[in-house]
């Protein structure tokens, strides 16, 4: 059992052009499953391997169970790791190598026998214990790095992306039977992931990185419904959020959007956003919260051509061009640097049953609650 | 398809065949010579049938103490390669780990040391052996070796290790290990084909070397190698008592290559991905 906690944490590798890690703070709560999510290169696997005690700690302290961990060596912080590359050992079988960690620590052979017999049977690998890992699957080659830390009842599991080398449907099974298995042991586990879904489904908390800054700590569901900032709007969800400029003005008693031809009455956001009039805004609609018009055009409506139709079955997402509208890059993820070049089109996740073709022309409302809105300046939320 | 690569198989095949037929050859004419009577090792043309004779062993067991030449190769051979893997192996994991810029430098400095001419260094080393009193003992020429192969061995283990990703000895500090333990439990059975292939190279070398162990032992410590090349022309002895005496300096090495080999093969496909 323990609480975890980075406070002021920072890192430079050396060499490094710029800080893997800055001021980080972050308490991950005992028992808790927690969920480091950002894109690649952020510092997730950094923040990882600071609390294993494999990463030197630039500045700041760590913190495990209220104890400064900055120079404890990683075997006396009793914290298993499952490794992305599952790092198991392969000159040993696989009994042998869920039973490593308790030889090392001096267990008794009869225990060691037990408890990894035990671990093999949740994990469904009793068939393979005489093998080596060369010879298994790389799905069974992820449970025996499960079972390599879970035989061990650590005082915290941490996990570095043990998902992305499986493939999908494999991933998705592992996701809840982790996520089960931790419910089950209770211990304290850290999760980093570059993938949102898995970050949305598996924790009790997310904390969103970018660029080695934690941009948001918060439940899956408040980070999908209130994001702190831009970024946060646009890495969690999928399709990626739609980004507009629009203005702020008085309309009838209340202050409304002005986004190109469109006037949106700001209903509940109104008194918030108050101050604010006359001044640009940058306003996030979720694809799926956009929904096809019965009524066709009118103020609160978007009337658009739609460019291109994904049909995924139960529902079509559409490329829409909205002349008129200066629509935002949802991602500012570096990945998508490459995107740039593309012109950004509205994206709107409709019901199948809205029959939307290509080239037709589509109305959209949006309830003007769930409509989210940023600082152009800094990309905070309003 | 299928008739090119059978065409590439029989043409693989025939090369392998003709270049071991090229290298068996004089093995064959040494170990042969060992067997024919003296009158007919130099007949022209080359005889291919004769009566096998044991003379020649008889002639070498009396003018030689092979038992003591074997012991001494042995010792020699196995003492360096022993104390070449002891330094080189650690030296190498710890150029590898290091996170310094110039590891990879050092690494190519160990290997520089290896490349310089040994008869550079026999004569000062010869002196300072027979100041310390080791001269013309087997630690003489373990010392010299393990020099030059531990530098050898350094520098092999060095990618070797590099190679290695250091994930797994990371599992192992997690699991609980010290970074000594993780060294000995993980990194170097992951390693170990290379370790096998460092061996054996030692192994050889020091089995077959003449040079330094001409310079630097004396009678009671002579390694069969030297006995060979020096007794010729000595004594009475003849081509066909070096033949018979050949075939304790060939046959262990033969031994120890076909032993060895099979662990380097398994070593070699044991790895994990
Ligand atoms: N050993 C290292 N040496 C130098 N830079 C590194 C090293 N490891 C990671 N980095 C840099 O630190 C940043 C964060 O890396 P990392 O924690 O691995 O990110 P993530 O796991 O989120 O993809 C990246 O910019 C990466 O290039
Ligand atoms: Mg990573």
């Amino acid at each position: 059992m323990a609480q975890i906690s980075f406070e002021h944490v920072s890192k430079t590798y050396p060499g490094g052009k710029a800080a893997a890690l800055t001021d980080f703070n972050l308490t991950i709560k005992d028992g808790e499953f927690l969920v480091l999510v950002g894109p690649s290169g952020c510092g997730k696997t950094t923040a990882l391997r600071m609390i294993a005690g494999l990463e030197e700690i630039s500045g700041g302290t760590l913190k495990i169970n209220d104890r400064i961990a900055n120079d404890l060596a990683p075997r006396d912080r009793d914290i298993a790791m499952v490794f992305q590359s599952y790092a198991l050992y392969p000159h040993l079988t696989v009994a042998d190598n869920i039973a490593f960690g308790l030889r090392v620590r001096g267990a008794k052979p009869d225990v060691i026998e037990k408890k990894v017999r035990e671990t093999a049977e949740l994990l469904e690998l009793t068939e393979f214990l005489e093998r080596k890992p060369a010879r298994l699957s790389g799905g069974q080659r992820q449970r025996v790095a499960m079972g390599r830390a879970l035989v061990r009842a650590p005082n915290a599991f941490l996990m570095d992306e043990p998902l992305s080398n499986l493939d999908a449907r494999l991933r998705g099974q592992m996701r809840a039977e982790i996520a089960r298995l931790q419910r089950l042991s209770a211990i304290t586990t850290v999760y980093v992931t570059h993938d949102q879904v898995e970050a949305m489904t598996m924790g009790h908390r997310v904390a969103v990185m970018n660029r080695g800054t934690l941009q948001q700590l918060d439940t899956p569901r408040q980070l999908y419904d209130r994001p702190a900032n831009m970024f946060v709007a646009s890495f969690i969800g999928s399709p990626p959020i739609n980004f507009m400029e629009g203005t702020l003005v008085a309309h009838q008693g209340g202050a409304a959007l002005s986004c190109g031809p469109l006037l949106f009455p700001l209903g509940s956001h109104a008194q918030r956003l108050s101050a604010r009039e006359g001044s640009k805004i940058i306003v996030g609609i979720r694809p799926e919260h956009l929904k096809v018009a019965p009524s066709g055009a009118g103020p609160g409506t978007l009337s658009a051509r739609a460019a291109f139709v994904e049909d995924l079955g139960a529902t079509l997402l559409l490329h829409l061009d909205q002349h008129g509208i200066t629509i935002g890059h949802a991602n500012m993820v570096d990945d998508d640097r490459d995107l740039m070049s593309i012109a950004p089109k509205l994206k709107a996740l409709v019901d199948s049953a809205a029959r939307v073709v290509r080239d037709d022309n589509v109305h959209l409302t949006v309830d003007p609650a769930l409509i989210l809105f940023f600082d152009p300046a800094t990309g905070a939320a309003l | 398809m299928a008739r090119v690569s059978t065409r590439r198989i029989v043409l693989e095949r025939t090369t392998a065949l003709v270049v071991t037929i090229l290298f068996l050859l004089p093995v064959c004419w040494l170990i042969s010579t060992a067997y024919k009577p003296s009158n007919q090792i130099f007949s022209v043309p080359p005889r291919l049938t004769f009566t096998p004779t044991l003379d020649q062993f008889r002639a070498a067991f009396a003018l030689f103490d092979v038992a003591a030449l074997v012991r001494s190769s042995v010792i020699i051979s196995l003492g360096t390669t022993l104390l070449s893997l002891l330094l080189g192996v650690p030296a190498g994991y710890a150029l590898a780990r290091s996170r310094s810029r110039y590891s990879a430098g050092f690494a190519y400095f160990f290997l520089a040391i290896r490349m310089i001419p040994a008869v550079a260094a026999l004569i000062p080393f010869y002196l300072m052996m027979r100041d310390i009193g080791l001269l013309g003992s087997w630690w003489a020429v373990i010392v010299f070796n393990t020099m030059l192969n531990c530098a050898f061995v350094t520098w092999m283990m060095f990618s070797y290790f590099k190679a290695l990703p250091p994930d797994m000895e990371e599992a192992a500090l997690t699991d609980g290990c010290t970074q000594m333990g993780a060294f000995w439990k993980v990194a170097v059975p992951a390693v170990r084909s290379g370790i096998i292939a460092c061996a054996l190279f030692c192994m050889m070398f020091s089995w077959n070397d003449f040079l330094h162990p001409m310079f630097l032992t004396t009678l009671d410590a002579k390694p069969i190698s030297v006995a060979l090349l020096t007794a010729y022309g000595t004594k009475d002895i003849t081509w066909g008592t070096l033949g018979a005496l050949a075939h304790f300096s060939t046959i262990p090495i033969v031994l120890m290559a076909l032993v060895m080999n099979r662990y380097f093969v398994q070593g070699a496909t044991n790895g994990v991905q």
